[in-house]
């Protein structure tokens, strides 16, 4: 197989993405019309689709560690991130609940989704069965909205202030950065199931290994570099916006009006 | 006024009345940030001199071809002795003495947040530099480059102590550094004049700020790689040592994650310098202060990310260099920034081309060019060409020499007014400036094409190749007028000293708050300040009709001022934190598969669990402690701190023994990889443990003498937080060290 056939054919139409992501669209266009914002709730879903059917899960399922990686960051960094920025400014995320108000809780949200998922036994699980991956997809997108909630919640009082904003997505990008290098170079397999692949079912594993010159170790190496460099570019632009945030505006706890987009 | 009244005049400025009767301790003692800074400047003066002339010798080896003036091993010493001291005993000095003066003055404030800490600081150079240079009558300094690569610093090709005089030198000036960092944080945090915002800050206090947050984080990844070191050098240990299984490229891994940051920690206050003196002489507010305000944190966020850089030659891989290309390229974005905006305040400014102002434009130029042969660095396959060439020489110091130095002395000549009450010779200053900047170039600017013509760097002499010579020779007299250049400021400090002009409170018509004051300031720094609304408070006060716009309040956070003790006990702690992570990531890399030999499964996972138990119980029996002392009730309040002490008392104990049994099994530091990880992380923890015990006997006993009477007891809170990191740093080291094994 080549790079060519193989980006046009390892599309997986998982029914279950693409209802989900209808019905979202649908349930956000009833509940808050069409408005500006829609935008975002489009390429949020928009990522999320593309990271589970693209040619991208099929690396993940068995082939590549990086691919996986890949998946993870978007899930739970890019993906919520949207979907909370499409929500209009004048939803609450229940303040009243004290336990995910508080940053702490969300802090090991984010940073827990990377480290727990990466323990060697539920790594391999999510990739052999079907039902930890679902609960792993779904438990990163619910964890990264706690994380982010933190930072982009509509409501500007349900908000950290943007200079603990900072310190907040800088130790985050600490501690992940920490576990990125440790994969990078750790000596032994992190996610053992991808150093031998079980089954070469769409028989891509010459094209990976001698046409793409990606080996397990080096596949490993890549994973633990993406999460190490350029996810915690993902934070950096958090931190770049909440500078400009902090200042912008002249007055941090002015209401601000949906059209203020 | 003739010459000698003017004389003692000055002296007596030296010293208040009261302390003429005791006049020999009343500048070592001091805990005045004043007389701080200038003794941190004073200092590096001195090393400065020193690394000068070993400066000298290298460059009068290198002036001729095949010379013989210095043998390769001595030239190993300077060029050694030369780095390492410009770095850590004349540019971070000499940096931390400015802002020592100066920050405080920014903000209104009247002293430091911790003004003892802040002498043990500035004590602690001295110190650390006699120590370095000690090694000169202990069999030789250290002749391993300022990074002390391993394995050549390692006892088997390093066998004389110069090594290990270098290694306690740099730790002991690294927990000053720390130090010094932590104070500048909690300083800024909680000492501000009423007004004085965080987002009113002035440039530079503010990127003080941001540098001191890279200080605190990056010293201690240094400490903890010197701690490995010295274990490997004194009690045969092989972390760095290949044939004992170790990774040589852990050190480097280890240094550059300090050096790099390093690297902007003096660059940083280089570029508050620069922030403060262009717009004062352009006659403008500065261009954009939020970007620049902005980018440096986002120049101390990526400074932190992308070391690897410097390791391009070791061989990581494809992989790795690719990831850290890109990273690299990206720093020229934050730092491109604040280039523009120099210029742009330049820009329809009524520049004023005073000495200060001359050697920070020249700063600018000079850093341009250093900047961008930096960049060049970041794309890997020229990095193979050019590293270990000149032309990483004449690179490293455009950065250091062109930004750090000029900017350096042109602060000198900027605030020397202000320390003094008189002012530098303008004459004498453009002689320095023109001098320096003749000797800088000549000097520097023709070993990038050295470099490019193959010199290779870090070696005694070279073969008389075509154009090298006159380009060696060149470079040579350059060092000359840069020396003279030294000697003339020193001689225009020493004699603006005593028969400067009178400089006024405010001779340059600046706008900061060290300007509201007399010059130099009395003890206490203000009688009163002028009101507070926006970041150039004395225009304000200069202009009523035509003020800067105010910069609102807006929430909570520009007026966050927390309690004085919590922040500094918790920047100590984040910088703690980077200490143990690396000795726990070393030993993950060594543990992360089961060895021959002793191992995790010597260890008696029951008894330890017995004594963490007892460790983690200390933690609440703290928190009960501070619950009585905030209801006042002494009797608990004691109560449970003693049996903190004993539930400590009891973990070390029984830490001890558990090193005795395995003492006596045979397990040594320096047996295998396994053991020499294992004894470095707990016995750092240990080592923590027991301080927390002995602070927590002092505040035990303050609480006995009846000081806290009133449920006043600040330190129990601060080394409450303490206790409870190091509990917490326990429930990583032996979840890692003792129940992962279990569960493999």
């Amino acid at each position: 197989m080549t790079t060519q056939q193989f980006l046009t054919s390892a599309w997986t139409w998982n029914p279950a993405v693409l209802v989900f992501s209808g019905v979202a669209l649908a349930a956000y266009a009833w509940a808050f019309g069409v408005n500006r914002r829609i935008v975002f709730l489009i390429a949020g879903l928009g990522v999320f689709v593309l990271t589970l059917v693209s040619p991208l899960n099929a690396l993940a399922e068995g082939y590549l560690f990086s691919a996986h990686m890949l998946q993870h960051i978007l899930l739970l960094l890019i993906v919520p991130a949207l979907l909370l920025m499409s929500l209009p400014r004048c939803i609450s995320l229940g303040s009243r609940s004290s336990l995910l108000a508080n940053p702490l809780v969300g802090w090991f949200a984010g940073v827990g989704a990377m480290w727990l998922w990466h323990a060697r036994p539920l790594c391999n699980a999510a990739v052999s069965s079907q039902f930890v991956n679902v609960l792993q997809i779904s438990s990163l997108l619910l964890l990264g909205g706690i994380f982010w909630r933190q930072i982009l919640a509509p409501r500007e009082e349900e908000r950290i202030s943007p200079a603990g904003a900072v310190l907040y997505l800088f130790s985050a990008c600490m501690a992940c950065s920490v576990l990125g290098i440790v994969i990078t170079f750790s000596p032994v397999s992190v996610c053992s199931i991808y150093a031998q692949p079980p089954a070469d079912y769409l028989g891509i594993l010459n094209l990976i290994q001698s046409d793409w010159g990606i080996t397990p170790d080096k596949d490993q190496q890549i994973g633990g570099l993406l999460m190490w460099v350029p996810m915690c570019l993902v934070y950096l632009s958090g931190i770049i916006a909440q500078l400009a945030r902090w200042f912008a505006h002249p007055v941090a706890t002015a209401p601000v009006t949906d059209k203020a987009l | 006024m003739n010459g000698n009244t003017s004389i003692t005049a000055t002296v007596a400025h030296l010293l208040t009345p009261a302390e003429r009767q005791h006049w020999k301790l009343a500048w070592l003692s001091t805990v005045d940030h004043k007389r701080i800074g200038i003794l941190y400047m004073l200092t590096g003066l001195v090393f400065f001199v020193i690394a000068g002339i070993e400066a000298l010798l290298i460059r009068l080896q290198l002036m001729v071809p095949n010379n013989t003036l210095l043998g390769p091993d001595t030239y190993n010493w300077m060029f050694t002795m030369h780095g390492t001291t410009m770095i850590f005993l004349v540019a971070m000095p000499v940096l931390f003495g400015i802002m020592n003066y100066i920050l405080p003055l920014q903000i209104g404030a009247r002293d430091m947040a911790f003004p003892r800490l802040n002498a043990l600081g500035v004590w602690l150079v001295p110190f650390g530099g006699i120590l370095l240079h000690f090694s000169f009558l202990a069999g030789g300094p250290p002749a391993v480059g300022w990074f002390a690569y391993t394995p050549l610093s390692e006892t088997p090709y390093s066998s004389q102590l110069g090594v290990d005089y270098w290694a306690i030198s740099l730790f002991v000036l690294g927990i000053g550094s720390v130090s010094a960092g932590i104070n500048f944080i909690v300083t800024v945090l909680t000492q501000r004049a009423p007004g004085m915002t965080l987002r009113r800050l002035p440039l530079f206090t503010w990127m003080i700020f941001c540098n001191s947050f890279l200080v605190i984080l990056a010293l201690p990844i240094l400490n903890a790689g010197l701690a490995m070191l010295l274990i490997d050098r004194l009690l045969q240990g092989q972390i760095f040592l290949p044939f004992g299984g170790g990774s040589a490229i852990l050190w480097q891994h280890i240094f550059w994650a300090f050096g790099h940051p390093e690297v902007y920690i003096v660059a940083i206050p280089a570029f508050a310098i620069l922030s403060e003196v262009i717009p004062v002489f352009s006659r403008k507010p500065i261009f954009g202060h939020e970007f620049v305000a902005a980018s440096t944190v986002i120049i101390v966020f990526l400074s932190l990310l992308v070391w690897a850089h410097h390791m391009f030659t070791v061989g990581l891989g494809h992989t790795i260099d690719l990831f850290f290309v890109a990273a690299s390229v990206l720093i020229a974005v934050p730092t491109g920034v604040k280039l523009f905006n120099w210029s742009a305040t330049m820009v329809g400014g009524r520049v004023r081309f005073t000495t200060p102002m001359l050697f920070c434009v020249t700063a600018l130029l000079q850093f341009l060019i250093g900047g961008l042969t930096g960049v060049s660095h970041a794309v890997a396959p020229l990095d193979w060409q050019t590293k270990n060439s000149y032309y990483l020489v004449a690179h490293f110091h455009n950065i250091f020499v062109g930004l750090i130095v000029f900017a350096i002395l042109g602060a000198i000549y900027y605030w020397f007014p202000k320390m003094s009450g008189r002012m530098m010779s303008e004459r004498i200053g453009k002689w320095v400036f023109w001098l320096m900047t003749i000797g800088f170039n000549l000097t520097f600017m023709i070993q990038h094409v050295l470099g490019l013509a193959g010199m290779p760097r870090r070696t005694f002499t070279y073969p008389d190749l075509p154009g090298w010579t006159w380009m060696n020779m060149v470079s040579t007299i350059g060092a000359f007028f840069m020396t003279a250049a030294s000697i003339l400021f020193v001689w225009d400090l020493v004699i603006s000293f005593f028969r400067g002009k009178p400089a006024g409170d405010n001779p340059w018509n600046a706008w900061t708050l060290e300007w509201a004051t007399t010059s130099p300031p009395p003890h206490e720094n203000f009688d009163a300040l002028p009101p507070i609304h926006s970041r150039r408070p004395l225009w304000d006060y200069a202009n009523p009709d035509r003020p800067d716009p105010v910069v609102p309040v807006g929430g909570a956070i520009d007026t966050f001022r927390p309690d004085k003790i919590k922040a500094g006990v918790i920047t100590f702690i984040i910088s703690e934190a980077g200490f143990f992570g690396v000795l726990i990531l070393a030993y993950l890399l060594y543990n992360a598969t089961a060895q021959s030999g002793p191992g995790a499964q010597q260890l008696d996972v029951l008894k330890t669990t017995i004594f963490s138990v007892c460790l983690f119980a200390s933690s609440f029996t703290i928190w009960r402690s501070e619950v009585g002392l905030r209801a006042n009730k002494q009797g608990k309040m004691k109560a449970w701190l003693l049996a903190t002490i004993v539930l400590g008392g009891v973990f070390i104990v029984g830490q001890g023994l558990e090193y005795w049994s395995l003492f006596q099994s045979g397990v040594t530091v320096g047996l295998d990889l396994f053991a020499t990880t294992f004894f470095t992380l707990t016995g750092f923890h240990g080592l923590h443990v027991c301080f927390g015990l002995l602070a927590l006997l002092v505040v035990l006993g303050v609480a006995l003498t009846g000081y806290s009477k009133n449920g006043h007891l600040p330190a129990l809170g601060a080394v409450g937080y303490y206790w409870h990191f190091v509990d917490v740093v326990w429930v990583f080291v032996f979840s890692i060290v003792y129940l992962w094994p279990l569960l493999r």
